[in-house]
């Protein structure tokens, strides 16, 4: 349910990770929305996401097709992808509200951000789902520099042994950032995982990168 | 999931991607701890990202039987619960509670994600949780599938079926009436100091005025601070849900 809401990370970093969430609700207005889901989808692909998928067929990023994306669509479709750009956001969001498809579309995201595109374009949000963070046995959670790589697929298919292992790996020079984003991104089938965060937050580990730090 | 030993030629690839930390190599050959595996399929994915030489990794025969099938359908999000029709964890909540309404002005939604993230969950722990919450009459989300698990819902207790299983997480999910949210939140932090696992929790709110995000005193008080993110429903389905 909540798989957009907790992702980890700095505010800086946030700022460049935004979820569009379009959804036909079971029983009220799933029937005939397959073809409204598949204009926006089209319209997604047109401004450019960094990852989009669905449940159904897995994600861009593990090389699945939008076309496959589409014609995967189950009987109450939805929309799910990923932008690293909040004017890619706002473009998307203003396009949807001219298509009024009445749809229901969430955007998860830096809530003040979401707010203040909200009150550019005149729209009354309804309402909000807030993070109150993690609880519980926290010391079984992996540190914070593997959370955010691993809460960025919210069905938590992400494992941190793959975040190590990917690290590991760039720290030896045998994979490079983009390569370890596409491989620890893989597992997440509904197309949240942001590799643009990822490859940036990889860097630091490449060995060059490392050298200049310690220098 | 299991690994055909036939096949498998003992590389470790699959060990690294599995979420639960299942897998291991015995005697040169994967195996999979089936006590602690969650039946996400991450493993053995048909577009094999994984890349197993062997094609060795399969699911098990008795996957979308029940009691096994609890782990496959509140852990694989490429399965459709049988019940609910609604892949996933839960159901729709806040992305489309402008059409549904289950979240209405004089009510806050809750949800607690247990296991997540990164810890995975025994149905032990979330039975904990249930049963802390019911002296509070709460009714739970009936389009949750956790609905289907319980023996006795007033009590929060689970049938013992379920309480042998364990997943990636389950949601519990529920409203309440505002002027619980003080007493509901500290019963869910003070259980899970008693619990082997993690939650992630969530709490849903409708705009009491449009340009105003809910003013929310109590989460203060609890010394609780929303996180920057949240996830906001613009009110553009149709049609709307009045009250």
């Amino acid at each position: 349910m909540s798989h957009s809401l907790h992702r980890r990370g700095a505010p800086e970093d946030l700022r460049h990770d935004y979820i569009l969430l379009v959804t036909a609700a079971s029983g009220v207005n799933h029937e005939n929305s397959k073809e409204k889901l598949r204009q926006v989808l089209d319209l997604v692909w047109e401004i450019g996401p960094i990852n989009t998928g669905s449940n159904e067929t897995g994600t861009i990023l593990s090389g699945v097709s939008v076309e496959e994306i589409k014609a995967g669509f189950t009987k109450v479709p939805r929309v799910r992808c990923c932008f690293d750009s909040e004017d890619k956001m706002r473009e998307i969001l203003k396009r949807l509200l001219a298509m009024d498809l009445g749809i229901s579309v969430t955007v998860s995201g830096p809530r003040g951000r979401i707010e203040e595109m909200c009150q550019e374009m005149g729209v009354q949000p309804h309402s909000v789902n807030f993070s109150l963070d993690i609880w519980g046995k926290r010391e079984k959670l992996p540190p914070e520099e593997i959370m955010e790589f691993v809460t960025m697929c919210g069905h938590g298919l992400i494992s941190k042994a793959l975040v190590t292992d990917t690290i590991e790996r760039i720290k030896n020079g045998s994979m490079t950032p983009e390569q370890g984003a596409v491989r620890m991104g893989s597992p997440c089938v509904c197309g949240l995982f942001n590799p643009t965060r990822a490859v940036k937050a990889l860097q630091k580990y490449v060995p060059s990168q490392r050298e200049e730090t310690v220098k | 999931m299991v690994v055909d030993q036939d096949l498998c030629i003992g590389c470790g690839k699959c060990v690294p991607y599995c979420p639960v930390r299942a897998i291991s190599i015995v005697q040169k050959k994967a195996v999979i701890d089936q006590e602690i595996c969650v039946e996400c399929g991450t493993c053995g994915r048909k577009n094999n990202f994984v890349k197993c030489p062997g094609n060795a990794l399969h699911e098990r025969e008795d996957v979308t039987r029940h009691p096994r099938s609890i782990r496959k359908f509140f852990s694989d999000p490429m399965a459709t619960h049988v019940e609910t029709k609604v892949p996933g964890r839960g159901t729709e909540e806040v992305k489309t509670n402008d059409v549904t309404g289950r979240v209405d002005k004089k009510h806050y939604g809750i949800a607690i994600e247990m296991g997540r993230p990164s810890v995975a969950a025994s149905y032990q722990d979330v039975e904990k949780m249930t049963m802390a919450l019911s002296k509070f009459h709460i009714v739970h989300e009936p389009c949750n599938p956790i609905k289907y698990l319980f023996e006795d819902e007033k009590k929060g207790t689970l049938t013992r079926e379920a309480l042998e299983q364990r997943v990636i997480s389950t949601i519990i999910e529920f409203n309440i009436e505002k002027d619980q949210l003080e007493e509901v939140l500290e019963a869910i932090l003070e259980t899970g100091k008693t619990l082997d696992t993690v939650f992630s929790l969530d709490l849903i709110a409708r705009f009491d005025t449009p340009d105003a995000m809910p003013d929310i005193p109590v989460l203060a008080r609890l010394g609780l601070e929303p996180r920057p993110n949240s996830k906001i429903n613009l009110g553009l389905g149709k049609p709307l849900k009045e009250e």
